[in-house]
Parts: structure tokens; C-alpha cells; sequence
């Protein structure tokens, strides 16, 4: 990320860097706030650790399942994706919102009735199979380590502004914090925490809207409704490639994107250990609405802000201001092709180049640290829970004691932050587009058995087995093909550029979900039948029955479905 | 044989105990077959939610790739084109109301069937209690 920029004429970045005392200070009482509340809550149990005791009502709930979604990708890659990609872009905003509606009548609630500990959980009690459940513990590390390094790279641009730290030591300042948090406090301080990032996080981002609408002279109450005039100014006078449909990509792109984002979203661990947080179904039910609209209030700003930011960029308001629009930086004709350190910094750098004072900007800023932060802790917990939980205790050593589990549980937070603070050092690809891959993992892979699982009773072992692994082929095949190849060998584009274009890397899931399903019914109805205490599971996870707090579908189903009676 | 049951109980059994008969840990599940009048009633709303959703998520990209002038060129709202508003806010907006309208219908069905989740409060305590006790 850092040396396209450099290439460009010595062109770094119009985001002024440089250390702010207001800003600096804004962000160390963040973190103290973060740590102290973590250590308030600090757990020495696993049910705390993983689901919060499961306590958690449905607003505060909904609020973390806010924050812990929208991360360093919603709160900057968004706003830069539809900057730079217009229509196409518009795909992340429908794939990150819509997607929530999908788990809420298909997932939720089922899922909170099963009531384990992790994701591989379900996926190893379904399907009865501790290599499945291995699968998707792996499977779970992989996404959470893809998706922390978007995070990591939304930590360090915004470091730079800031703290005028260099990008490397940012990325290494705010990651070393949160894993000390993470690694603390658990789910449940996360979870609290996550409740306060979200208000942060939206504060922030909604303040520097309004800000922007306000002293320009743009808009008043609702700037999601009254940009409309900016947007047509943009696109008349400036370039109607930004609004014009599949100008950028093809109608088949955006469908295979959107339909990757909408999957990748029922099938991400760390949503889904939302729904074990929770005291009961009806919670769980209303916190996907909450957290829905939480997460609505966000994007329905983030096209907002790439008008707003586009515009900007163009003309600055900012006295002295130049861009590499303005500058006529080699390459950059329009907004739409701004480098990518100034895309990503875009929600920043509209505030600064609206020339809003420094400490408001600062604010903006810090929301996306915030942003990141919240996300990568959920990250760190479902990676921690599938290495102490799912490989850990059931692969390895059956009888293993709460206290080891907590220690490889933090150990596994230590060691994939660091690798992710490594890899995140020189990102392979823009911050919303690396987290767009791992959802195109997660919809491939646990998707299909997410839903099969729930929904048809006869899913079988081998056939869970066969779904995973078209999943893991088809995702992992498409990332390697257009992005990791291409990467580390210094060829340009695809390695096959045909299959790029059908199984895009960042949208492979329009064709792996389907695949996968194929692959879990042809296996599944030439297998045996699933055992009848499995069956009996799935039948509890959907029965209306009410069931006790902290009891999973295994136990009743094991007692005759009739909890009360205990 | 188990449609039979289903309209008997909807046509007879008061309400709040209109599953109560039902065993569910006995009934098959497979979402093109539901087994209960709970299972159907359920289903009949998600599917029809989800129609709804298809239409709006994916309705304005489509009508984009076929009628690409008049989506581009209508404008409303001072200068928005259709196909931009339709996607970045009416679609989000769609998604979180048609969510509303079905957890509010999942409460009613829940009162239908009789099934309360208010005692979870009462659950919680006892085995807070019976915690403290082997301590």
C-alpha cells in the first residue's frame, strides 16, 4: 500500500500527517477507557471468556453486533470502494447491510437454541465428525487472520494522522493494544466494550458527516437524503463513470459480489458467537434488527461520504490544500482514481479537506481506530475459541482444565496478532477488499453447512465433509489465482484470467455456494442417514419450545425436549 | 395425516396452546416439508419476506442492466439517478424494515403457540444459587 504511492511523482498522501495533541489525546483516553473496561470485566471462566455468561440483552447486543461488524473496512474501505469503483462499489454497501436479513430469518435464532461455544461447534455436534469440526476450526483461524489484516492496515493509516507515527509503527502500536485488551478481558469485556465502540465509532462518523454537509452548505438534518444535488454535481461535472451502472465492472460482478458479501455474512464465526451471547431466542431475533439498524446508520452515510469526499477531492475547501487531483499526479484524471492511501483515508480526509478544525478530524479519525479495534478482538475471540476449544480440548485432550484452556486460548491471541501485525506491515491488497476475500471463504465454506445443517435433517457426515472442502477448493483456488500468486511472483493480473472473471477471488461464492450444495446433497442422500440423537438436535433447534440460559439443544434433546421438567 | 392435524388444531384449539399437542423433537425437519402448523406458518412468512428482499436487493441492478437510460437519467431528490439511490439507501432500508416486520411476526407466533421466553430471568437464578452452593 505504501509504494504505489511513492511511485506516483513522490506523491504520498494529501492526508497531512503529523503529531496532534487534541487528536493524541482523544485516542489515549480511548484506549484507557477500552482497557479499563476490559479489565472491569476481565473473565476467568470459559463461559465468560467465549460467550459472556450469555447475558447480554438485545440493544446492547445489537450494538455489538454493530461494532464488532463494522470494522476499519466499513468505516474507511467503504466510502472508498464506492469513491473509487461508484456502482460497483455500491455492492459492498447492499452485500454488508442486506445480508443481516438473510441470517435473521434462516439462522438466528436457531442458532442461539443450539447454544454451544464456537462456530466448528456446531459444525463437529451436527455433523458428528471431529475431522468437520477441524475443518472449520482451521477454517475460522484462516478468516479471522485474512480479515484482522484489513484491520491492521486501517490502524496504521490512521497513526499516521494522528500520532505522525510512520504507518509500520502504527500498525504495531494499536495492534499491540488490542491484543493486551482481547487477550485480558474476553468476550465478555469485549462484548461491553463493543457496546461503547459503537457509539464511538457512529459519533464519530456521523458528527464528521454533518459536519462536512453543514459547512459547505450541502445539506441539513438527513444528509443520506439531501446529497442529491452533490451526486448529480459529481457525475455532470466531474465523471459519470461514478454513478453509471457497471461503468467499472460487469452486472454479473456485482451480483457475484453482492451475493458473496450477503453468503460470507450468514457463514462468519464471529457473528455467529453473537447469537450464543445472548439470554434467549426472541434476544437474539431482536438484537439482528438492532444491530441491523446500528449497522444502517453507518452505511447509508458511507455513499454519502465518497460524494461528499469525491467533491472535496476535486475542489478542495481547504486553504492550500493539494491532491493528486489538483496536482495532476500522473495517472489521477479524476476522484475515481486517487491512490489508494488516499482512498482509505478518504472518511479522514473529507473532514480535513472541508477544512473542519483539526481536533474534529482527529474524531473521525479515531472512530476508525475504534472501528478496527472492536472488530479485530471478535476476530482474536473466535480464532482463540477455535484453537483452545475446538482443536485444543476436543481434537487433542478431552479432559483439559478450564485454566489450559484459557492459556492456549490467550496464547493463540498472542501468536495470530503478531503474525497479523507482520503481514499487515505491507498489506497485499486494499482494506475492503481483503476483508471481501474472507467472506468469500466464509459463504464457500460454512455456509452451505450452516444452512443445510439447520434446515434438512438427513445432511450427512460425508456430505458436510465433501461441501467443506468444494468450499475450501473453489474459495482458496480463486484467491490464489487473481490476488496471492500474482502477489508473491510479480505476474500482472491472473494467472488464468478467464477464471478470474467467472470465480473472482473477492466474490467466489456465486459459484462455490451452489458447488457446495451440489456436493452436500449428492454425498448426503447416497450416505446413511444421520444418527437420531443428531436428528434430534436439528428438531430442537427449531422447535418453539422455550429451553434454560445456559442449556444447548445436545442436552434437550438428550432429556426429551422437556426442559421445564428437570 | 399431518395436514388433517394441522387444520383441527387451527380450526379448534384455543389460542396459546395451538402447539402444545406437537412432540417437535419427533418431526422432521426439511424446509420444503414442514411437519408442524408451527413449522408452516413460520415458513410461509420467511418465504415470502425473502421474495420480497430478492426484489429489492437485487431489482435495481437488474432493471440497470435492462433499461440502463432510465434508471441513469431519472433523477430524484434534487439529482440522485434512480439506480444509485435505489441501491445505496433504499436497499439497506429495505433489508432493516422487512427484519422488523418479521421479528414482530415471530413474537405474534410465538404468543399463538403458547411460548413465553420471560421465565428465562427465574432459570438464570436458581442456577446461579445452586452454583454457589457446591462452591
Amino acid at each position: 500500500m505504501i509504494e504505489p504511492i511513492l511511485l506516483q511523482n513522490g506523491y504520498e498522501t494529501a492526508l497531512d500527517p503529523g503529531f496532534k495533541l487534541i487528536p493524541a489525546l482523544t485516542i489515549v483516553a480511548m484506549m484507557v477507557l477500552f482497557l479499563g473496561v476490559g479489565w472491569f470485566f476481565r473473565v476467568a471462566a470459559v463461559d465468560d471468556l467465549w460467550v459472556a455468561g450469555r447475558s447480554i440483552g438485545p440493544i446492547e447486543n445489537g450494538m455489538a453486533i454493530g461494532a464488532n461488524w463494522m470494522s476499519a473496512a466499513s468505516y474507511l474501505g467503504v466510502a472508498a470502494l464506492v469513491a473509487t469503483a461508484g456502482f460497483y462499489g455500491l455492492g459492498f454497501v447492499v452485500g454488508w447491510t442486506t445480508g443481516y436479513f438473510i441470517l435473521l430469518i434462516f439462522m438466528a435464532a436457531q442458532f442461539r437454541r443450539f447454544g454451544k461455544y464456537t462456530a466448528p461447534d456446531f459444525v463437529g455436534d451436527r455433523f458428528y465428525s471431529d475431522r468437520a469440526r477441524g475443518i472449520a476450526a482451521f477454517t475460522t483461524l484462516v478468516i479471522a487472520f485474512v480479515y484482522a489484516i484489513g484491520q491492521g492496515s486501517g490502524m496504521g493509516l490512521m497513526a499516521q494522522y494522528i500520532l505522525g507515527l510512520s504507518y509500520e509503527a502504527g500498525v504495531i502500536l494499536f495492534m499491540g493494544v488490542t491484543i493486551a485488551y482481547v487477550a485480558l478481558s474476553g468476550m465478555l469485556g469485549a462484548t461491553k466494550n463493543m457496546a461503547i465502540q459503537y457509539v464511538i465509532l457512529i459519533l464519530a462518523f456521523t458528527i464528521g458527516l454533518y459536519a462536512i454537509g453543514w459547512t459547505q452548505g450541502w445539506s441539513t438534518v438527513l444528509p443520506y437524503l439531501e446529497a442529491g444535488p452533490q451526486t448529480a454535481e459529481l457525475i455532470d461535472a466531474f465523471n459519470d463513470e461514478f454513478a453509471e451502472p457497471f461503468a467499472v465492472n460487469s452486472f454479473y460482478m456485482w451480483i457475484a459480489l453482492v451475493v458473496s458479501l450477503i453468503l460470507g455474512t450468514c457463514g462468519l464465526p464471529h457473528v455467529l458467537v453473537r447469537f450464543y451471547t445472548v439470554d434467549n431466542e426472541r434476544t437474539a431475533r431482536w438484537s439482528t434488527v438492532w444491530g441491523l439498524f446500528f449497522i444502517c446508520l453507518l452505511y447509508w452515510g458511507t455513499a454519502t461520504y465518497a460524494v461528499f469526499g469525491g467533491l472535496l477531492y476535486e475542489e478542495p475547501a481547504q486553504p492550500g490544500a493539494e491532491t493528486a487531483m489538483t496536482l495532476g499526479v500522473e495517472g489521477v484524471d479524476s476522484f475515481m482514481e486517487m491512490p489508494p492511501g488516499d482512498s482509505d483515508a478518504l472518511v479522514a480526509l473529507a473532514a480535513q479537506l472541508a477544512d473542519l478544525p483539526e481536533w474534529l478530524v482527529g474524531i473521525v479519525a479515531a472512530g476508525a481506530v475504534a472501528a478496527a479495534l472492536a472488530t479485530t478482538a471478535g476476530l482474536f475471540i473466535s480464532a482463540s475459541s477455535a484453537a483452545a476449544h475446538d482443536i485444543y480440548t476436543n481434537l487433542y485432550k478431552q479432559n483439559a482444565t478450564q485454566r489450559e484452556q484459557m492459556i492456549v486460548g490467550r496464547t493463540t491471541i498472542l501468536v495470530i496478532g503478531v503474525l497479523v501485525t507482520i503481514v499487515a506491515l505491507d498489506p497485499p491488497a486494499l482494506i475492503g477488499e481483503l476483508v471481501a476475500m474472507s467472506f468469500a471463504i466464509a459463504a464457500c465454506v460454512f455456509f452451505p453447512v450452516f444452512f443445510l445443517g439447520l434446515w434438512w435433517e438427513n445432511a450427512t457426515r460425508e456430505g458436510a465433509l465433501a461441501g467443506m472442502l468444494t468450499g475450501i477448493v473453489v474459495s482458496f483456488g480463486a484467491i490464489l489465482n487473481d490476488t496471492a500468486i500474482p502477489m508473491y511472483t510479480g505476474v500482472e493480473g491472473a494467472v488464468s484470467a478467464e477464471l478470474a472473471t467467472i470465480v473472482p477471488g473477492l466474490a467466489s461464492a456465486l459459484v462455490g455456494v451452489p458447488l457446495a450444495f451440489i456436493a452436500i446433497i449428492v454425498v448426503s442422500l447416497v450416505t446413511n442417514d444421520p444418527p437420531e440423537d443428531v436428528k434430534r438436535l436439528v428438531r430442537q433447534c427449531h422447535s418453539p419450545k422455550p429451553m434454560q440460559r445456559m442449556e444447548s439443544a445436545e442436552d434437550a434433546a438428550a432429556d426429551g425436549g422437556s426442559p421445564a421438567d428437570d | 395425516m399431518t395436514d388433517e392435524r394441522a387444520e383441527t388444531d387451527g380450526g379448534t384449539a384455543t389460542v396459546g396452546d395451538a402447539g402444545q399437542s406437537v412432540d417437535y423433537l419427533d418431526e422432521e425437519i426439511n424446509i420444503f416439508k414442514p411437519a408442524t402448523p408451527f413449522m408452516r406458518d413460520n415458513l410461509k412468512m420467511i418465504f415470502g419476506l425473502f421474495t420480497v428482499w430478492l426484489v429489492f436487493i437485487f431489482g435495481p441492478a437488474t432493471a440497470s442492466y435492462f433499461a440502463p437510460e432510465y434508471m441513469f437519467e431519472t433523477r430524484i431528490l434534487g439529482g440522485y439517478p434512480l439506480s444509485f439511490f435505489l441501491t445505496a439507501i433504499v436497499a439497506p432500508a429495505a433489508a432493516l424494515a422487512l427484519s422488523a416486520v418479521y421479528a414482530w411476526y415471530r413474537d405474534k407466533l410465538d404468543d399463538k403457540y403458547g411460548v413465553s421466553h420471560e421465565s428465562e430471568g427465574d432459570a438464570g437464578t436458581a442456577t446461579a444459587a445452586t452454583d454457589g452452593g457446591n462452591q
